[in-house]
């Protein structure tokens, strides 16, 4: 099965459960969860469930293309159902099987491992998903989002869609990829590796940097006091991003880091108040009359 | 009598907090049931990652019916002249009875009216519909959850429920939101193995029901066969199942139908430390691996994986997982490899990129510190030049591999990747091992560095984060300790301890302290004392939880209030630790008793004169010409000659010379007190008086050089009061 056909199944399974498929957002981000179809979503009463593609930038990961398991752009399937439904686990093993994978010729595994991300005041309890000793998938039941209690409670699963392909493809290297019947991941991706590593460990400027993440904080608050919940997340995330190269340059002290941790989530925290408020201003629209509001 | 069963389904538990959820029910539900009247037969706990079970053998069909006293008024309150007052009938109401049915008793707290009931025993099964919901709810553990839209925690979603009462279903629900958990006698067979439902006839047929569907419930059974199976898969390929037995109580708890896999990986890894391959295999995959031979870290490149599939499937899991091991390794290769690249002390300048803490500076700046605290320690130790020459080199590198690739990568690798990389640099194999070993222990009841530049290196590098973060005001307090300065000064004076390093910490302390200098300290006075106390704090647990010494013969030779014997105690921690041990010892054979009542009478009784507590030699202190009774003159005699005696002892650290001699001369101390012969100690005459005071404070002063006998408990082994 070739990497788009990995994509193209998990849309038609998840699509054929009920679930809203959308398209990747566009801004950089470190992980899918960090889309605002997840990180806003899962917040407040409303029901919601989503599938999605979601590119994501690791800069610290990059290895200029020359480690097999370890990139700094690569891709996450997400999922996220609000209120988590009681059966998920089986359905999600209902997935692997639309993939080809058997769960009894194999070793299945949820070993605990539980999500934190400090810099958006976000932690969640679940597992990751073993596949003969392979981290498949991240799986986890949200706690708390933007530092606000998840009620209901939303389950994300995050499948990695290179791995997954590897295994199906029972290569060991992600440039090997055969994304559809002629072009390999490699050579869609390969050359931006080399090149994003060399901008992520040599030739970003900290200094503009530095410069960046204050801009991007000040534009974020300002447009926090607009009460402009998406375009001051979009700066959340641009923050995020800056600081993730920042990091990837080793220029922030251990010390520095938790104060910049701080400053993203404080950030995040105003956002994640400001869309439940507007949400609760506008009725809660997607609770459709099924259930009362909660907040 | 019947036996209950149930079962809580859920989906994957942490491994731990089946583990704990087992402890926790084996303590709570015999308890839970006795205060219920219940005594059953057998209450026999099990869990898997999906299930928590009990099956309690042996309970009646209703408690048994039980008489219960109940306590009303006083007997002068309830009855006026004989009349039955308000307060007497209101009691009789409240129980249901008539006054006629109170009983009059006398308690210590005078005659009061009791009425004795039948409390009828109610159905067990009601009362278990009561107390499981209690039990379940009742688990504690890290990181509990709420799941779907209801309010219940636990550490996992719970997903059904089987209660059995004998036979028969006993109705239980659990409503968490739109989610509602009812009982049945269906639990869930293994994921793959046995998908679906499975029935429960009858409670006892529990753990049978489930093996026939591929769940081993017993959790010390599966650990049998991970062993078994483990070492049988080693011994196949030639090698010996290297089991760590903490990956083993994890493992346990991973799967519910163990099979062990063998799996391989290419030989070449084998070129990487042994400890990168271990920590891969271990902390990272679960995997036990494979030694050449017992007893000996060279690896064989297999490894073990405790699979919960189908053991037909072995082949396809064994490729999988060595898909991944490789992949692994590869990565760990990449960094030794990248890390070679630069000799060891080339990542030096990094470190000053590296924040210790932030008032403190960087790690750079610490192994410049460590540096010069650990030639001082060097100096105490007259250790040689070249000796010298290595302390210096090894304290000077031994932060340097935290800004390698593979430290940066695996934390847990610090100070193992030093040694490793300071060998490749060419570095002296005593400054390479001492790299690794100052990390030494690395947590109570960890070995302890073997090298004296190791154990050099490591007191030094705590002595100067002890220091430092006192200075910046962390100071552990309660629970809250989180540089661990407990366990460090702990690991100092344990390595000092097992090594017989005759440390000087007062010293040390006050050297340290300066070094850091004003710009850092604004109190150093202060700030010594507060590291003295914390310090004797230590010492004081150390040798009473470690070394089992009663808590008064600790105090004896730390002193209570007794700036001396904690000055003493810090200058020396060999010997207050010896003497401690002597004293327990003396205790023990008795030698104690047989000196306790003469040193510890006067040591009480000086306190009321005046002399200081150095002076040995009676001969300037006591005036002969005014004893009144040949005791006096026997008990100068014996001190006179105690005085070479104790010494020759103090300068030797010989206690025992000074016990022996103590108790030749208990004898004429007795009869000082208590003979034919004997004297008032304090007389009316001030002379005579303070001379009688002298001596006894004499004999008092001999014993100090032992401990303060005056706080020593009386009974020979006291417990002690914690």
């Amino acid at each position: 099965m070739n990497f788009q056909s990995v994509i193209a199944t998990l849309h038609q399974f998840w699509g054929d459960r009920g679930c809203l498929i959308v398209q990747p957002y566009d801004t950089e981000k470190g992980a899918g969860t960090k889309s605002p179809h997840t990180f806003l979503r899962a917040i407040g009463p409303e029901p919601w469930s989503v599938a999605y593609v979601e590119p994501c930038r690791r800069p610290g990961d990059g290895r200029y293309g020359e480690n097999p398991n370890r990139v700094q752009h690569y891709y996450q399937y997400q999922v996220l159902i609000k209120p988590s439904p009681d059966n998920v686990l089986e359905v999600y093993l209902d997935s692997l099987r639309a993939l080809g994978i058997r769960p009894e010729d194999h070793d299945i595994r949820f070993v605990e491992d539980n999500w934190e991300d400090a810099a958006v005041g976000a932690w969640g309890v679940g597992w990751e998903v073993w596949l003969d000793g392979m981290e498949v998938t991240q799986f986890t039941y949200f706690q708390q989002c933007g530092g606000i209690d998840c009620r209901p409670v939303s389950v994300e699963l995050t499948y990695g869609l290179e791995r997954l392909t590897m295994y199906l493809q029972g290569i060991n290297s992600i440039f090997d990829i055969q994304w559809n019947a002629s072009l390999t991941y490699g050579d869609v991706h390969f050359q931006g590796e080399v090149e994003g590593s060399v901008y992520n460990f040599e030739a970003s400027d900290p200094e503009k940097l530095f410069l960046l993440f204050g801009l991007f904080e000040g534009e974020a608050q300002r447009l926090i006091q607009h009460e402009l919940v998406l375009p001051a997340y979009d700066h959340v995330l641009k923050c995020s991003h800056v600081f993730n190269l920042l990091d990837a340059r080793g220029v922030i002290s251990v010390t520095e880091r938790t104060r910049y941790i701080g400053r993203v989530r404080s950030l995040a925290r105003s956002v994640a108040q400001l869309y439940l408020q507007q949400r609760e201003s506008l009725g809660f629209p997607l609770l459709k009359g099924e259930r009362e509001p909660v907040a | 009598m019947a036996t209950f069963l149930l079962e809580v389904g859920t989906e994957e538990l942490p491994a731990s907090f089946v583990a704990s959820a087992i402890a926790q029910w084996s303590a709570r539900i015999p308890a839970s049931l006795a205060e219920q009247h219940f005594a059953p037969a057998m209450v026999q706990v099990y869990g898997t990652p999906r299930r928590l079970a009990v099956v309690i053998e042996g309970l009646p069909e209703r408690q048994a019916d039980r008489q219960e006293d109940v306590k009303g008024p006083s007997v002068q309150a309830a009855f006026k002249d004989g009349v039955p007052t308000k307060a007497a009938e209101g009691f009789a109401r409240s129980r249901g009875v008539s006054v006629k049915a109170f009983e009059q008793r006398q308690t210590d707290k005078g005659e009061f009216v009791f009425v004795t009931q039948t409390i009828p025993g109610r159905a067990t099964v009601e009362v278990l519909q009561a107390l499981v919901p209690e039990w379940i709810f009742g688990l504690e553990g890290k990181r509990f959850m709420r799941w779907g839209d209801g309010d219940h925690r636990f550490s996992r979603p719970i997903r059904w429920l089987v209660a059995l009462w004998d036979d028969t279903l006993l109705p239980l629900t659990i409503e968490n939101g739109a989610e509602v958990v009812r009982s049945d006698r269906h639990s869930m067979g293994h994921r793959v193995l046995s998908p679906g439902a499975i029935a429960i006839p009858s409670a006892t047929e529990y753990v049978a029901t489930l093996r026939r569907a591929c769940i081993e419930v017993d959790p010390q059974q599966r650990r049998e066969v991970i062993i078994t199976q483990a070492n049988a898969a080693a011994a196949k390929i030639g090698g010996v199942a290297s089991i760590n037995p903490t990956l083993l109580d994890e493992v346990v708890n991973l799967v519910e139908y163990p099979t062990a896999v063998v799996g391989t990986f290419d030989a070449d890894f084998l070129a990487v430390p042994a400890e990168v391959l271990v920590m891969e295999m271990e902390s990272h995959q679960r995997y036990f691996p494979v030694l050449k031979e017992a007893n000996n870290p060279d690896l064989l490149p297999y490894f073990i994986t405790i699979a919960n599939g189908d053991p037909t499937k072995a082949d396809i899991i064994a490729e999988g997982n060595g898909r991944v091991i490789r992949a692994r390794l590869s990565d760990g290769r990449y960094f030794f490899d990248t890390d070679r690249k630069q000799s060891l002390d080339a990542y030096l300048p990094k470190l000053e990129t590296v924040t210790f803490q932030e008032a403190l500076g960087s790690v750079r700046a610490k192994a410049e510190r460590i540096r010069a605290i650990a030639l001082q320690i060097a100096d105490q130790l007259s250790l040689s030049d070249e000796q010298r020459t290595h302390v210096q080199r090894a304290a000077l590198l031994c932060k340097a591999d935290l800004v390698t690739q593979m430290v940066g990568e695996f934390p847990e690798l610090q100070g193992v990747m030093g040694e490793t990389y300071a060998r490749v640099s060419g570095e002296a194999e005593e400054v390479a091992i001492a790299i690794r070993e100052h990390y030494l222990p690395k947590g109570a009841g960890d070995v302890l560095p073997h090298t004296r530049i190791g154990q050099v290196v490591g007191i030094a590098d705590r002595l100067d984060t002890l220091v430092g973060i006192f200075s910046v005001g962390l100071i552990p307090s309660g629970s809250s300790d989180p540089f661990a300065l407990r366990r460090a000064a702990n690991a100092i004076l344990n390595i000092a301890w097992d090594a017989d390093l005759p440390l000087n910490l007062e010293h040390l302390l006050s050297q340290v302290v300066t070094d850091y200098g004003t710009g850092t300290i604004q109190d150093p006075a202060a700030l010594h004392t507060q590291l003295q106390d914390f310090f004797l704090q230590r010492i004081r647990t150390l040798l009473q939880d470690d070394r089992h010494i009663d808590y008064d013969l600790v105090n004896a030779v730390l002193g209570e209030d007794d700036t001396d014997y904690a000055e003493r105690a810090l200058k020396d921690v060999l010997d207050v630790r010896d003497r401690a041990l002597f004293l327990q010892s003396i205790r023990q054979n008795g030698q104690l008793t047989a000196i306790y009542e003469t040193v510890n009478r006067s040591a009480r009784l000086a306190k009321q004169g005046e002399l200081d507590t150095a002076t040995l030699d009676p001969s300037t202190v006591v005036k002969p010409d005014l004893f009144e009774q040949a005791s006096e003159q026997q008990f100068f005699d014996a001190l006179t000659q105690l005085v070479p005696q104790t010494q020759a002892a103090q300068a030797n650290r010989d206690y025992q010379t000074l016990v022996s001699a103590l108790a030749n001369a208990a004898p004429v101390v007795e009869r000082f007190f208590d003979g034919d012969d004997s004297v008032l100690v304090m007389a009316d005459d001030a002379a005579v008086r303070r001379n009688r005071l002298n001596l006894l404070a004499l004999l008092r002063n001999h014993a100090r050089v032992l401990a303060d006998f005056g706080v020593i408990v009386k009974s020979d082994a006291p417990a002690n009061p914690n």
